[in-house]
C-alpha cells in the first residue's frame, strides 16, 4: 500500500504524540525531528535529542516506532538519531518555547 | 554522524530493580541516621572521637551516601558514558555484601568490637571491590574518554584507597602496629572518602547533569579538566600531610580549593549559557550543594592552618566541618540527584513502552514540586540551625536542628513514595489523535 500526501500529515501528527518526559513537550514542537522519508510501507525518521547521552534515548526512539507503527499501512519504521547538525532551541516551535521556557538567549 | 535506533536491543542501563534497591536502602539509612541524631544530639555537641560518633558517621557514609551513590552510578555511568554495564549479576552480589558489611560495621562500632568491625569491613570491602571492578570494566567500553569519565575513574581510585585505609585503621587498632597518630589516620581516611570519592563524583557528575538538565554544555573542557587534575593533586597532598601531621596540609588544601574554584567557574559558565530559563528543584538542590562547598572549603582551610590551637571551639568547628561536608554538601547533592534518578527509573519501568501509544505523565508529574520546595527550605533551615548549635555545643539546639532535618528527609521520602506508586499503579491515558492536518515543523 502506498502512503499518500495526506498520510504524511498523519505521520507528523502521530509524532506529536511522542513526548520528551523531561521537558514535557512533544518531539515535533521541540524541533527534534529533522525529517521523514516514506519508502513504500517503510518510514525513516531522522531526528536528534536535546543532548548526547540523553537517558531518554531508547524510550523516545521506541515511542517514535510505536506511534508510527500504529498508523494504517505502515509496516516498518527506521529511527536515525543524528547529532549533526546539533539541536538548538531555534528549531522549536513557538508553542514549544512557551511551553518549556527554553530559549536561545537569556 | 548517525545511529540507527534498534529499540529493545540497545538498553545500556541495568534493570530498574538494581539501582532502586541501593537507593531505597540508602533512604532508610538516612532516616535512621537523622532519627539517631534527634535521640542523641550529644553526638554532634561533643568531640567526634568516640565509638558512637564513628558508628553514626558510618551509618551516614556507608548506609546512606555510598548506597545512594553506588545505586545511582550503576544507572548513570552506563547511560551517561554510553557503555553497557559490565555485569548486573556482580552488582547484585555487591548489594548483598554492602548491606551485610555496613550494618555489621555500624553495630560493631557501636559496641566497639574492632575485630568484628574488621570482619564486616572486609565483607564491605569485597563488595566495593566488585563495584570498582564492574565499573572499571564498564569504563573500558566507553567510546570516548572525557572529563566526566576521568572524574569517575579518579573517584573509584580514591574509593579503593579509602576502603584500604579503613581496613588498615581497624587492623592497627586491633594489633597496634601503626606508626601514625590514630586521630590523624582517621582524618586522613575520612578525607579520602569524603573528598576523593564523594566530592570528586559531585564534580564529575555535575559536568554531565548540569548541562543535561539546564540544556547547556561544558564551556571549557580545559578548565573542567584542570579542576579534576588539581583536586587529585591536592587530595594526594592533603592525605599525606594529614597522615604525617605535617604543617604543609594548608598548601595542599589550597590546591584543592583552587581545583574547586575552577569547578565553580565552569558551573557558572554552564549556567550562564543555559537554554532552559527555569531550573527545577532537583537541580536547585544540587547547585545549593555545590555552593555549600564554599563555606566548607573555607572552614577546612582555617582548620588546616598551622599551629591552630585545639580549643573547645576549634574542636567543635571540626564537627561542623564534617557535618557540613557529609550532610550539607554530599547529602544535599544526592537528594537533588535522586529527584532526577528515581523518577527516571520509575518512568522507564512503567511508561517507556507506552510512549507514543498512550498519554503518559512527564517526569515532573510523578512527584510533588510543593513537597520538593518544602523539603528544600526545611533542609536549609535544619542545616543552619544544627551547624550553629554544633559550633556552640548546645545539645538542645542540635536536637531542634536535627528534628527539622528529619522532617525534611521525611518529606523527601514521602515524595519518593509518590513516585514509586507509579510502579504499581501506572497512569496511562488513551491518546487523542486530532483528525485535522497540523503544520509541519
Amino acid at each position: 500500500m502506498n502512503i499518500t500526501k495526506i498520510d504524511e500529515a498523519a505521520i507528523w501528527e502521530a509524532l506529536r504524540q511522542v513526548v520528551d518526559p523531561e521537558l514535557d513537550c512533544n518531539i515535533v514542537d521541540l524541533g527534534l525531528v529533522y525529517g521523514i522519508a516514506i519508502n513504500g510501507v517503510t518510514i525513516s525518521v531522522t531526528m536528534t535529542l536535546t543532548t548526547p547521552g540523553c537517558p531518554m534515548h531508547e524510550s523516545i526512539a521506541w515511542g517514535v516506532q510505536s506511534a508510527l507503527l500504529n498508523l494504517e499501512g505502515v509496516e516498518d519504521v527506521e529511527v536515525n538519531i543524528v547529532w549533526s547538525p546539533p539541536w538548538t532551541p531555534s528549531r522549536m516551535s513557538e508553542y514549544g518555547r512557551s511551553h518549556t521556557g527554553v530559549s536561545d538567549s537569556r | 554522524m548517525s545511529a540507527k535506533a534498534s529499540v529493545g536491543t540497545d538498553v545500556r542501563a541495568p534493570s530498574v530493580a538494581l539501582p532502586l534497591r541501593f537507593i531505597l536502602t540508602g533512604i532508610g539509612a538516612l532516616l535512621t541516621g537523622c532519627a539517631w541524631l534527634v535521640l542523641r544530639p550529644d553526638l554532634l555537641a561533643t568531640y567526634h572521637y568516640n565509638q558512637y560518633v564513628i558508628a553514626a558517621t558510618h551509618l551516614f557514609v556507608l548506609g546512606w551516601i555510598c548506597s545512594a551513590i553506588m545505586g545511582s552510578m550503576y544507572q548513570l555511568v552506563p547511560v551517561a558514558l554510553e557503555a553497557r554495564l559490565h555485569s548486573e549479576k556482580l552488582a547484585r552480589w555487591h548489594f548483598a555484601l554492602h548491606v551485610t558489611g555496613f550494618v555489621g560495621m555500624v553495630v560493631m562500632f557501636q559496641n566497639w568490637n574492632l575485630k568484628y568491625v574488621g570482619s564486616f569491613g572486609s565483607i564491605l570491602a569485597l563488595g566495593v571491590g566488585l563495584f570498582i571492578y564492574n565499573l572499571v570494566r564498564t569504563l573500558a567500553r566507553i567510546p570516548r574518554w572525557n572529563v566526566v569519565a576521568f572524574g569517575i575513574a579518579s573517584s573509584l581510585a580514591w574509593l579503593a584507597l579509602a576502603i584500604f585505609a579503613g581496613l588498615y585503621l581497624a587492623a592497627a587498632k586491633c594489633w597496634s602496629f601503626s606508626p601514625f597518630e590514630p586521630l590523624a589516620q582517621m582524618h586522613a581516611h575520612a578525607h579520602l572518602g569524603g573528598l576523593g570519592f564523594f566530592v570528586m563524583l559531585i564534580v564529575a557528575v555535575g559536568y554531565k547533569l548540569v548541562p543535561m538538565f539546564a540544556l547547556s554544555e561544558v564551556q571549557s573542557a580545559r578548565r573542567a579538566g584542570w579542576s579534576i587534575v588539581l583536586l587529585n593533586a591536592g587530595l594526594a597532598g592533603v592525605f599525606a600531610t594529614i597522615l604525617f601531621s605535617s604543617q604543609w596540609k594548608i598548601v595542599f588544601g589550597c590546591v584543592v580549593v583552587v581545583g574547586l574554584a575552577f569547578y565553580w567557574l565552569e558551573i557558572l559558565a554552564i549556567l550562564r549559557a543555559r537554554k532552559r530559563r527555569n531550573l527545577d528543584w532537583g537541580l536547585k538542590y544540587f547547585l545549593t550543594a555545590v555552593a555549600l562547598l564554599v563555606p566548607v572549603s573555607a572552614l577546612g582551610a582555617v582548620l588546616a592552618w598551622p599551629q591552630l590551637p585545639l580549643t573547645p571551639l576549634t574542636a567543635q568547628m571540626e564537627n561542623v566541618y564534617g557535618f557540613l561536608a557529609f550532610i550539607g554538601v554530599v547529602t544535599f547533592a544526592i537528594l537533588g540527584m535522586l529527584y532526577k534518578v528515581v523518577p527516571f527509573l520509575v518512568w522507564y519501568a512503567s511508561y517507556s513502552k507506552a510512549i507514543g501509544r498512550g498519554k503518559v505523565p512527564s517526569l515532573a508529574g510523578l512527584y510533588s514540586p510543593t513537597l520538593q520546595a518544602t523539603g528544600y527550605w526545611l533542609f536549609i533551615s535544619g542545616l543552619l540551625l544544627t551547624s550553629v548549635a554544633t559550633a556552640l555545643a548546645h545539645e538542645s539546639c542540635v536536637r531542634a536542628g536535627c528534628v527539622v532535618l528529619l522532617a525534611s528527609v521525611i518529606v523527601f521520602a514521602v515524595n519518593i513514595g509518590k513516585v514509586l506508586i507509579h510502579l504499581v499503579r501506572p497512569r496511562i491515558e488513551p491518546l487523542v489523535l486530532k483528525p485535522t492536518l497540523q503544520g509541519v515543523a
